[in-house]
């Protein structure tokens, strides 16, 4: 038995657990982070191994270990989702994402005031639970400039201090200054986005990325190997938590982390006070406990709700500091529409330069255009990359469904990839679905997890009808944009069933009130004030970028609010 | 010499072949040379045994399986003249294997399958998928594609098909190390030139094949070491 006393305990070391460690631990609080996986190092990643990485998915949760089971509505039976998209290791996921860093726009915060003044509360759909958040843009700014500096994100600013640059994003919130590092090379997925989305009058950029294209605290720069999404950088030119937030957690001294440790309860008195959290050792124990003035939750969505829902009590029956009802409900997902664009007069090779969503359009995005009369509200970033976001063959041949005419298999399948592996580009719609009170996160009652606890299951179909609008509606894009770079054969992917896709946000809604949300902006529990829930499950909303930025940007805000407010005045921070 | 170093001897040269026939003058023999002492001091867990050229016992699957298995794959992705196909890259070896290993959970699955498929070719044309004609071969697996071959339950004919579709995938293109992809086959097919760990800004700015395209494995590369 294990027993252990320390300031701070955190479950996960990931994109929230890395960033807080570290600066919490620089505030002289002493901190231990619980870590269900290993530690691996840079010198682990075998550089390009698609099937260890990509196909078999090494650096993400085993589905018969660690299952979480769908089903499309609550008469559906679940079934196993297959592939889980989150990490499994100490850095989280941000170990094998494709780094793609975005600050969210100003109207991403305000969503149903942005909807109301523009269109009318009409426009909302009566089912969808859009709310604002209860901090704004101008607010999380200095925080986004942080994690940009301190990770080392590379991008060209399209929108410094309220002057428009060309070339950067021109749609993005104003920021105070550049990013610390240039963008990336450009390859030819870039140059073939950027002349036809120009030819459009479309604004194309190169995604901002936190792969570092200089020499940059340390780290070498970006080889271009190509084999970012799903692999770990064999360089360490990905700014993932492993290398950046650990490193200096280590330093502070006041770090500790424990991997193998499996979070099986947050306990509590009924006080209305959480006490430590117990979990599994890695030889099986379940009898470790840590002590804890602040227990911060921070694994990925599916966890973080199972946790609570674990951890009831008396005083908190339907799951831990869930007066509200609200805990695991409004889960979102953005749903990865594709389009694909192959050439017979040149070759773009897919598989060279940093992979995920190489170059960008935020034309569609947010409220970027003008939704009257389109029949729905929000966006998709629109992006050119590889098909399955990194390029190697066995990711393009999963994921690159052959046009219309050619076969699957056989002789024409196989002249398909023969031509035209080196010679496409795919396009991606990814799209910001709504929040609905019945997208669902709870415990699957036939589904037990290798600790023997109950998988989460989750309850959700895009297919709304403002989702289904806006799917036609960027696919449509894709098709124009794959016609004007010139290409022989332009085609889109069919949409898949309703199962969600990957940057899974909700379930721990924060809010402006307790009624109607479980954490305020800073992740505190209305309920319990001294625990935390932190990470892409307090999005009101989903934004149409991909999360981690903002998940790491709300993490030193929540950092800062601790060090400077809580740690002197333990209690309620709003 | 061990049976198991012939093995590794034919996969080295072949490698150097499929250098060669991939890169075409741009063949730079003096970096595959300084692979191959890297190469020689690693295992090769993917050896090229038996069950992939002849009639002898494999890790998985036994001799009718494995025709079965082989004729399959070899239809869903047909060797031609410079177009290399799934015997070519030996993809039954990586599903044997696989089978031994990572997927070791659907040998059953596979089993079970090849059963069935064998049953409804017998049920259908008198005789065993692997010694159907491959216009009939190609008939049987389109049935079972849209699920309208019968006499599946588990696995079911789509599944099945399905399963063998991305096991051959990923027989042609994983790294040779796990015993499918043989001398590069797949990357030669695609032009894919391997695991280069860096590409300069002007490979990326050619809008022509991979000029330097040196076909590089895990096992012809170096280390990572610590900084």
């Amino acid at each position: 038995m294990a027993t252990e006393k320390t300031d701070v305990v955190i479950v996960g070391s990931g994109a929230v657990g890395g960033v807080l460690a570290a600066e919490l631990g620089k505030a002289g609080m002493k901190v231990i982070a619980l870590e269900r996986g290993p530690r691996l190092r840079t010198e682990d990643f075998a550089p390009q191994d698609e099937l260890r990485y990509f196909q078999r998915q090494d650096l993400r949760p085993d589905p018969k270990r660690q299952p979480v089971t769908w089903r499309p509505n609550t008469g559906a039976r679940a079934t196993m989702i297959q592939s889980l998209a989150y990490g499994n290791q100490a850095g989280g996921g941000t170990v094998h994402y494709g780094s793609v860093s975005w600050r969210f726009h100003e109207d991403d915060f305000r969503v149903r005031s942005q909807t109301i003044e523009r269109y009318g509360a009409s426009a909302i759909p009566e089912d969808s639970s859009v709310i604002d958040w209860p901090v704004s843009y101008a607010e999380l700014e200095p925080y986004y400039d942080r994690a940009e500096y301190d990770l080392g994100v590379s991008g060209k600013a399209g929108n410094l201090q309220g002057k428009k640059i060309e070339g950067g994003n021109v749609f993005e919130a104003p920021r105070k200054r550049d990013y610390p590092l240039p963008t990336l090379n450009m390859d030819q997925v870039g140059v073939n986005f950027e002349a036809a989305t120009k030819k459009l009058g479309y604004h194309p950029f190169s995604t901002p990325r936190a792969i570092v294209s200089q020499p940059y605290n340390g780290r070498p720069a970006c080889s271009y190997c190509g084999f970012c999404q799903g692999f770990g950088c064999h360089v360490g030119a990905k700014s993932s938590i492993l290398v950046t937030k650990l490193v200096d957690a280590d330093k502070t001294g006041n770090f500790k982390l424990i991997t193998g440790a499996m979070c099986y309860r947050v306990n509590s008195d009924n006080s209305g006070r959480a006490t430590g959290v117990s979990y599994y050792g890695p030889d099986g124990s379940s009898d470790n406990t840590i002590e804890a003035e602040i227990v911060i939750v921070a694994p990925f969505v599916y966890d973080a709700v199972r946790l609570l829902l674990l951890s009831k009590t008396d005083r908190f029956p339907n799951g831990l500091a869930n007066s509200s009802g609200h805990l695991g409900r409004h889960v979102m997902s953005h749903l990865g529409t594709r389009g694909f664009a192959a050439f017979d007069d040149r070759h773009i090779n897919v598989y060279m330069g940093p992979s995920a969503q190489k170059h960008t359009i935020d034309d569609f995005n947010a409220d970027n255009f003008d939704h009257k009369d389109l029949g729905f509200i929000r966006g998709a970033q629109i992006s050119a990359g590889p098909a399955g976001l990194e390029g190697g063959p066995i990711a393009s041949a999963m994921n690159m469904p052959p046009p219309p005419g050619v076969p699957r298999w056989g002789a024409g399948y196989r002249d398909f990839l023969s031509k035209y592996y080196t010679r496409y580009l795919a396009l991606t719609g990814q799209t910001e679905n709504l929040p609905y009170a019945d997208q669902v996160i709870d415990l699957d009652p036939n589904v037990r997890d290798a600790w023997g606890m109950p998988a989460p299951r989750m309850t959700y179909d895009w297919r709304r009808p403002n989702e289904v609008k806006r799917v036609e509606f960027v696919n449509n894009k894709l098709l124009e944009i794959g016609r004007a770079t010139g290409a022989a054969h332009v085609w889109t992917a069919p949409t898949g069933p309703g199962a969600p896709g990957s940057h899974h946000q909700g379930g721990v809604r924060m809010g402006h009130n307790p009624r109607d949300s479980v954490v305020n902006k800073y992740g505190q529990t209305w309920d319990i004030p001294n625990l935390f829930v932190i990470g892409s499950a307090n999005f009101p909303t989903s934004a149409g970028f991909n999360p981690t930025l903002t998940i790491q940007a709300l993490s030193y805000m929540t950092a800062d609010a601790i060090a400077n407010k809580y740690k002197k005045n333990p209690g309620k921070l709003i | 010499m061990s049976k198991h170093d012939e093995a590794r001897r034919a996969f080295l040269v072949g490698a150097a072949v499929g250098a060669g026939a991939a890169a075409g003058a741009a063949l730079v023999p003096e970096a595959l040379a300084q692979q191959q002492p890297a190469a020689t001091n690693t295992a090769a867990p993917g050896h090229d045994h038996a069950a992939g050229s002849g009639p002898g016992y494999g890790a998985s699957l036994n001799v009718d399986q494995s025709a079965t298995i082989k004729a399959f794959t070899e239809r869903l992705m047909p060797g031609a003249p410079g177009k290399p196909g799934a015997t070519d890259a030996n993809v039954l070896n990586y599903i044997d294997l696989a089978l031994a290993g990572a997927y070791s959970d659907q040998l059953d699955f596979y089993r079970r399958g090849i059963a069935q498929l064998d049953g409804y070719c017998q049920a259908t044309y008198k005789e065993p998928f692997a010694k159907l004609p491959a216009a009939r071969q190609d008939e049987v697996i389109t049935a079972l594609e849209q699920g309208k071959a019968t006499g599946f339950t588990y696995p079911t004919a789509q599944a099945f098909f399905n399963t063998l579709r991305t096991h051959t995938i990923e027989g042609m293109f994983a790294d040779p190390v796990y015993g499918g992809n043989k001398d590069f086959a797949g990357w030669r097919l695609v032009g894919f030139p391997g695991a280069h760990p860096a590409f300069t800004p002007a490979d990326m700015a050619s809008k022509e094949a991979f000029a330097g395209g040196v076909l590089i494995g895990l096992q012809g590369q170096a280390p990572t070491r610590r900084t």
